[in-house]
């Protein structure tokens, strides 16, 4: 049976969920503000938002919930992280990374890299986010500049995904393949997955919510890549 | 039979002598005659020329007019881009604000673009219109302003902006009237619509009720021809009955992903279904391979008089080897009649 503080949390978790399933933007961050006025804006992502995160990013994948349920979701944490950033907050902001992220030459359908930006951010990356139609040279330029060991490149459609191509070429002819990897997303992605390999990408994310835990995996592969 | 009796059997339900099928083969076209892709989606009679090759070539019972939906959206600004083998697309949306977007009113119709649409229609319907049905392709009302503005813009807008949303919509909707109104005139048997922001995929259930089904309801209501309902490129089988009862919508286009058995059930035994080829998987298809998938579908229709064997998701991509085509094609005589 849980105790009365486990039970507390469950039932915040499970009201912040259904108020981002509807929409309510406005009364799902006065709840998560609430929570941080008592127990700092550490325990409410940590203990409240992330969870909650997580259980939308399931749902996502199960093509439970829409693209706008998870746009609200990013939208009530990226004003969490705003308020955190804007009041001597005990978060704890950009303590992994760097890494960079940007769309692709010629694409500038940047919904999905925003949100990847907003859960990165809030699962505590530091993120370089280069915007919209981004040179290949550029992304390494500034992975090189900032110390990534990761670049994202979304791309929505196939057109520009193909262009995602010299990204990946361009990191051979650097000789950094190894080193900083090349996590791709996008709404083509999903719909054909065999695109990540034949682009290049070292690999992707069935939604932003679950990017962070393949930036995770491509910078500690990273890291491995360069052990002696 | 020809065409034209062949599909409007498959609407009423009556016996054929063999089963109504079509792709998407909008950009096919090009790729037969050899136009380059640039000249082909600007001057109407290279399209008549590309589309009569499709004629010749796979002898389709349904023709498209230009699949270009990025030219109604280009009709306001942005800029576009072209690809050697593809549709032209946005490459940049024509406005940023949403508060900047305005009617075009009467001039929506005086864009080279939009022209380009509606006089390629009038040619199809001169050459092919008196024995094939003539699709004409129009974007949904509710997903102008994604195109205009962007998505992110457009879902903020919709989500959060009430009053911004619905100027918006009264601007999609005209435009709607207003396109689909000027190709039904040159000729349009009926008009396809994509529709994306009519999905559970995309918004919520809330904004789907209160905003996106009354501003279908009113813009397919007011349509002066059959509107026939497009997935979109998302599934549509669970939200299916909500879209059941837009006026002026004689059939559905059913996702590759979706069962037809399961929308039929759903519509009731009257209602159009076409579907569920996938258009883009067929590059990657070999003849047979396409021939056996066509004729599972076929196979799983074979009692269902109100269905067309048709292709969904976008164009028929153009490296899509001819002989595939053909394959489907076989399949579909293969089939028999419809009894």
């Amino acid at each position: 049976m849980p105790d009365g503080k486990t039970a507390d949390l469950e039932a915040r978790r499970e009201q912040l969920y259904v108020l981002m399933l509807e929409a309510e933007r406005e009364r799902a961050v006065a709840t998560l503000l609430e929570f941080a006025a008592g127990s700092g804006f550490q325990a409410a992502v940590n203990d409240v938002l992330e969870p909650v995160l997580t259980r939308i990013g399931e749902a996502w994948c199960r093509e439970r919930i829409s693209l706008a349920q998870g746009y609200v979701a990013g939208k009530i944490a990226e004003d969490l992280l705003v308020a955190a950033a804007s009041s001597s907050s005990d978060l704890l902001l950009d303590v992994k990374g760097p890494v960079v992220i940007g769309n692709v030459e010629d694409d500038y359908h940047s919904l999905g890299r925003k949100m990847v930006s907003v859960f990165l951010r809030a699962a505590g990356w530091k993120v370089i986010d280069l915007g919209n139609d981004v040179f290949p040279s550029d992304f390494i330029d500034a992975a090189l500049e900032h110390g990534a060991r990761v670049i994202g490149v979304s791309a929505m459609m196939l057109t520009t995904a193909e262009n995602i191509r010299a990204v990946r070429a361009e990191l051979d002819a650097r000789g950094l393949s190894g080193r900083i990897r090349l996590a791709v997303g996008g709404a083509v992605f999903k719909l054909r997955p065999e695109l990540v390999r034949e682009v290049g990408g070292d690999g992707s994310a069935p939604s932003a919510i679950q990017a962070p835990g393949l930036f995770d995996r491509l910078w500690a592969e990273s890291l491995e890549g360069e052990a002696p | 039979m020809t065409s034209l009796e062949r599909v409007l059997c498959a609407l009423r339900g009556e016996p054929a002598d063999r089963r109504a099928f079509t792709m998407t083969l909008s950009l096919y076209g090009a790729r037969l005659t050899g136009c380059p892709v640039r000249e082909y989606f600007t001057v109407p009679r290279r399209y008549l020329e590309g589309q009569s090759a499709v004629v010749r070539h796979v002898d389709p019972d349904i023709i498209f007019s230009p699949f270009v939906l990025p030219f109604e959206a280009l009709a306001y600004g942005g800029e576009e881009v072209w690809l050697e083998r593809f549709p032209p697309n946005v490459r940049k949306p024509p406005f940023r604000d949403p508060g900047l977007a305005e009617p075009l009113g009467e001039g929506l119709l005086l864009d080279p673009g939009i022209g380009y649409l509606v006089e390629a229609t009038r040619l199809l319907a001169g050459e092919f219109g008196a024995d094939k049905p003539v699709c004409a392709v129009v974007t949904a009302p509710v997903d102008l302003p994604a195109m205009l503005l962007g998505i992110e813009t457009w879902l903020e807008t919709l989500l959060f902006d009430p009053e911004r949303s619905a100027a918006l919509m009264a601007l999609a909707e005209d435009h709607f009237q207003r396109l689909s109104g000027a190709l039904f005139e040159a000729g349009a048997t009926f008009v396809a619509t994509p529709v994306m922001f009519a999905n559970l995929r995309l918004v919520t259930p809330a904004l789907l009720e209160r905003t996106i089904l009354p501003a279908m309801r009113r813009s397919f209501g007011l349509s002066r021809g059959p509107v026939v309902y497009h997935h979109g490129g998302n599934r549509i089988e669970d939200h299916l009955g909500l879209l059941a009862d837009l006026p002026n919508v004689p059939g559905f286009v059913i996702d590759p992903r979706d069962s037809l058995a399961r929308a039929r059930e759903t519509l009731g035994p009257q209602r159009l279904l076409l579907g569920n080829l996938n258009g883009p998987a067929l590059a990657h298809a070999n003849p047979e391979e396409a021939r056996l998938l066509a004729a599972a579908i076929l196979a799983d229709r074979a009692g269902d008089r109100h269905f067309i064997l048709a292709s969904g998701h976008a164009d028929v991509p153009y490296v899509t080897n001819p002989e595939t085509l053909l394959a489907v094609r076989r399949a579909v005589i293969e089939a028999g009649a419809v009894a």
